[in-house]
């Protein structure tokens, strides 16, 4: 089943903001005798909004715009039912959340109307849904696993180990003597009974054909980013003769990379030792993928114009297809000059950025927010940056956040879960809000934010570089992805800078690491076949 | 046949090409229901509005203001004028008498009605030589006998509680268009079932019964607790025995039906019987009544001008007379609140169903319903080979919008 991540972004009146607050530590508190959520009366949310994985509200305060009070949530399925669910469970605290609320100025107005009218009854769901912000980026760790399978597959985790450490019967464990493929047979055999469903085949995680749209729309992206850098080499081709169109494209190329060669090296005081080199990743990495996507948007180029040249020109389909490879292809070598000029636009911005050494952070803030922390093994959090001005870097974080959004739908890695080499999110998403104008993340991880963010500095500061460095205040960057999050204590103070309290924060697993559920879930897949190989047995044996 | 002394619980129905005109305007609705969500959620026939929408049907509900329960001229018909909480606004008298009841009807009841259903049931498909009529021979006798008891209202000397509660509730909640025929019915059956139930209450004075409803209301009558007097306890007895049981029959043959359309989940419903996973088994059987259940909708009066969905694309102004026909069948099969509604899944969250209404008249009854509905059917569905009885019989049949027969076998 799909899983959705979403969020709801409303801008609060200043005078309610300390009210809302108010009301949600309320809500917490009445479902929750402990500030992580999750037991007692709390646990009704499981039955009553059953699609939900992870929910939270916040109010983040207002400095350079009003408050903004956000709901985040992740659930399996589609928007409607969740936001029905939702209503069911806790309407009447909508309602209340919403009064603190400003009335948009947009088409919703009337709908905020009807919903927080004195003894309003209308349904608050419609509101919500018009008001759904859809993330520009998100990360699922446990991709394609509905709640209810984590939950199942978690209880099955405990009664293997129930049955491992009861089946001796006062002697040696009689699981000591057999051979992992005899160990599979014993235990799916005195599981079965409890679990039934064992016997049922397991539903894919991913689906073929959501597969297929993850490439398909990673791919329409890529050829479409092709042909958008390639503009300026078809205007240029299509009125200079080659000799002058290849000789200003080399000039022009030798001039961006001999300018980025002198403004590409880091501010003095901002480098971070890295061993990462732009041409390196480039060969390793991008050469093949690159020429290949060229060349595909090459001969797709060519098959869309052709028509349209062989009725103009008066020639035949396949001379005119290759009339116009030709000029695609000259095009296409001309992404190479586009993308220098891009990025020494970009270098020029970056030099000139300003990077806030010391955030202030309201310590009254920082406890409420260390006070909800470390209470299980998951942590959430929020936050809000503002987006740098400026055209060049309004376009970028849109295709940038995209390209990145698609990537992780369909690399290998992010498919099973991983960002880099860690899989500690459960889910993660970015938004724009205020009109694009600023930046929200929020994310649902394991571990302690100290650890969670050290993870991402040593092992993933690249893409975590790259999805915020468009936010004001920034550390140091360079083209989008050296140094910026490497820079870990600054950019740990920024980040703590940006969040809020995560006054109401909702876990469904509270349990369960990412790791968790994935190790369950191994388990649970060969549970469900009737016999496994010595080899299949033997790689099984390891996650009980 | 006099009223008072028919066996007939339901009257004749229509006949020939009528009747399959009437069946096929039923098996339409879901369609019609469908192109009006997607198209016009909210649609006006003459004085009459149809919604059919979740998120309208429930503001409807919720919104007893402007939307109210057209109930009372004819509950004054059935109660001699004496008020009943369903033909009330949302009044301090309401409270007080629903709350009253609250204090006779007791969620510690619940279990014990459910056994004593299931029981009556075991007894019933026991007895049957492996064929079973489910509509009157299992449904209606067991809700009958269970509630009535449970109220502490006996069978009526020479009369048939089953066919007085079912021609008044059909009066009631069934006759839009007054049929001068039923409402001659009523004009005897309404005063022989209130005196009947005054005899009762005079005679448990006199002798005090086991302990029921009727025997609470009497205990705290003689506390001097408002809410309990004579004519008060005869009306909400009234209230209930109309109400309430003439509804089970409709609602768990037609879930039978659906279960017998979908072998999967007929097999489903069949093992969690076995298992007895009765909470599984109650999702299967409100599962199966979101395919077909007690009526398309129900009605409300317009009470002061007002404004279905504002706000929406579809936003609707009502005007005070109208009437609004909140289709609840609609609201629980709308895609964008039901996952997949088409899907027949029993673990559906509870907010995917409005069978019992919502907000302020939601039936009194509801809890009731959840312990013994499915208690009903549970002991056939533990029987082998559960089937359609060969020929029409096996097939559920409709008289309006009352289940009338539907016969299975089983091994």
């Amino acid at each position: 089943m799909r899983q959705t991540t979403l969020s709801v972004a409303l801008e609060v009146k200043p005078e309610s903001f300390d009210h809302l607050s108010g009301l949600l530590d309320a809500l917490r508190d009445r479902r929750s005798p402990n500030p992580s959520g999750g037991t007692g009366p709390f646990a009704d949310f499981l039955t009553t909004v059953p699609a939900v994985h992870f929910m939270s509200l916040s109010v983040f305060p207002g400095f350079d715009y009003d408050p903004l009070f956000v709901i985040e949530a992740n659930f399996d399925g589609a928007p409607g039912p969740f936001w029905g669910q939702l209503e069911t469970a806790i309407g009447p605290d909508l309602r209340s959340f919403l009064r603190c609320c400003k009335r948009p100025l947009d088409h919703t107005g009337d709908l905020f109307d009807a919903v927080t009218a004195p003894d309003s009854r209308a349904p608050i769901a419609p509101y919500l849904e018009a008001r759904t912000l859809t993330p520009t980026v998100y990360h699922h760790g446990n991709r394609g696993m509905t709640r209810d399978r984590i939950l199942a597959e978690g209880e099955l985790f405990l009664g293997t180990r129930k049955e491992l450490a009861n089946a001796n019967d006062g002697g040696p464990s009689p699981y000591r003597k057999l051979t992992p493929v005899e160990i599979h047979a014993k235990l799916r055999a005195a599981l079965l009974p409890q679990f039934g469903w064992l016997a049922e085949k397991a539903p894919a995680r991913i689906p073929f054909l959501q597969s297929v749209g993850d490439y398909a729309r990673l791919a329409w992206f890529v050829l479409l980013v092709v042909f958008a850098l390639s503009i300026p080499g078809l205007i240029l081709k299509s009125q200079l003769a080659w000799q002058y169109y290849a000789g200003l494209c080399v000039a022009l190329f030798a001039l961006f990379t001999g300018i980025l060669y002198k403004m590409g090296k880091p501010l003095p005081g901002t480098a971070t030792p890295t061993r990462f080199s732009f041409l390196t990743f480039f060969l390793r990495h991008l050469l093949v993928p690159v020429v290949i996507a060229v060349a595909v948007y090459v001969a797709i180029a060519a098959f869309i114009t052709a028509p349209v040249w062989s009725w103009i020109g008066h020639k035949p389909f396949w001379p005119a297809w290759w009339d116009m490879a030709i000029w695609a292809g000259w095009s296409g070598a001309s992404i190479a000059v586009t993308v220098a000029g891009i990025l020494v636009w970009l270098r020029w911005l970056e030099r000139r950025d300003a990077s806030q050494d010391a955030p202030p952070v309201d310590p009254k803030m920082l406890r409420e927010m260390a006070r909800r922390e470390d209470w299980i093994p998951q942590n959430h959090m929020g936050s809000v940056v503002l987006i740098k001005p400026g055209v060049l870097r309004a376009i970028l974080i849109r295709v940038g956040h995209h390209g990145l959004h698609l990537l992780l739908r369909a690399q290998k890695a992010a498919r099973n879960g991983y960002l880099g080499s860690m899989r500690t999110i459960h889910f993660a998403h970015w938004a724009r809000v205020n009109n694009d104008s600023r930046l929200m993340f929020f994310s649902n991880f394991d571990q302690t934010w100290e650890s969670y963010l050290d993870d991402f500095i040593e092992k993933a500061h690249a893409g975590l570089t790259l999805a915020w460095s468009s936010g004001v205040g920034f550390p140091p960057t360079r083209f989008l992805v050296k140094d910026g999050a490497s820079h870990g204590r600054q950019f740990k103070e920024w980040a703590r800078h940006s969040m809020t309290v995560s006054r109401f924060w909702y876990s469904a697993y509270k349990d369960l690491t990412a790791e968790q559920v994935e190790r369950n879930y191994r388990i649970a897949l060969g549970l469900r076949k009737k016999q496994l190989s010595e080899k299949e047995a033997a790689a099984w044996i390891n996650d009980l | 046949m006099n009223a008072l002394t028919s066996r007939d619980v339901l009257r004749p129905g229509k006949k020939g090409l009528a009747r399959w005109i009437e069946g096929r305007v039923f098996a339409a609705m879901p369609y019609a229901f469908a192109f009006f969500r997607r198209w016009k959620p909210v649609v006006k026939f003459g004085g009459m509005t149809l919604t059919s929408r979740y998120d309208d049907v429930k503001q409807v509900f919720a919104t007893d203001p402007v939307f109210g329960a057209p109930y009372k001229p004819k509950l004054d018909v059935i109660m001699g004028g004496e008020p009943f909480f369903l033909g009330m606004a949302d009044t301090p008298l309401y409270h007080r008498d629903t709350d009253a009841m609250r204090m006779v009807v007791l969620p510690k009841d619940l279990p014990e009605l459910g056994r004593r259903a299931e029981a009556m049931a075991e007894a019933i498909v026991a007895a049957a030589p492996g064929r079973i009529e489910v509509v009157d021979t299992l449904v209606r006798r067991v809700t009958f006998s269970v509630l009535a008891d449970y109220f502490g209202v006996p069978e009526p000397k020479g009369g048939d509680l089953r066919v007085w509660g079912t021609r008044l509730f059909e009066f009631q909640f069934a006759d839009p268009k007054g049929d001068p025929a039923l409402r001659a019915d009523v004009d005897q059956i309404a005063p022989a079932l209130r005196a009947h139930i005054d005899a009762e209450i005079a005679a448990r004075k006199a002798t005090p019964g086991r302990d029921d409803v009727l025997t609470r209301c009497l205990a705290l009558q003689k506390k001097g607790v408002p809410g309990f007097s004579d004519v008060e306890i005869r009306t909400n007895l009234m209230g209930f025995i109309v109400g309430g049981p003439p509804q089970p029959p409709m609602v768990v043959p037609q879930a039978m039906e659906q279960l017998l359309r979908r072998p999967d989940a007929l097999a489903g419903a069949q093992a969690a019987a076995r298992a007895g996973e009765d909470d599984l088994l109650w999702g299967y059987v409100q599962e199966a009544m979101r395919f077909d259940p007690l009526a398309p909708g129900l009605p409300r009066n317009v009470l002061v001008d007002g404004v279905i969905a504002r706000g929406t694309s579809h936003e609707t102004p009502v005007q005070a007379g109208d009437t609004v026909l909140a289709a609840f069948a609609s609201a629980m099969m709308d895609p964008r609140r039901v996952t997949d509604p088409a899907r027949f899944d029993p673990h559906r969250p509870a907010s995917n169903y409005i069978h019992f209404g919502y907000d302020l008249h939601q039936c009194f009854g509801r809890h009731i319903n959840r312990a013994t509905l499915h208690f009903m059917l549970k002991p056939l569905l533990k029987r082998a080979n559960v089937r359609r009885a060969p020929g029409g019989a096996g097939r559920l049949v409709k008289n309006g919008p009352f289940a009338e027969s539907l016969t299975v076998v089983f091994d």
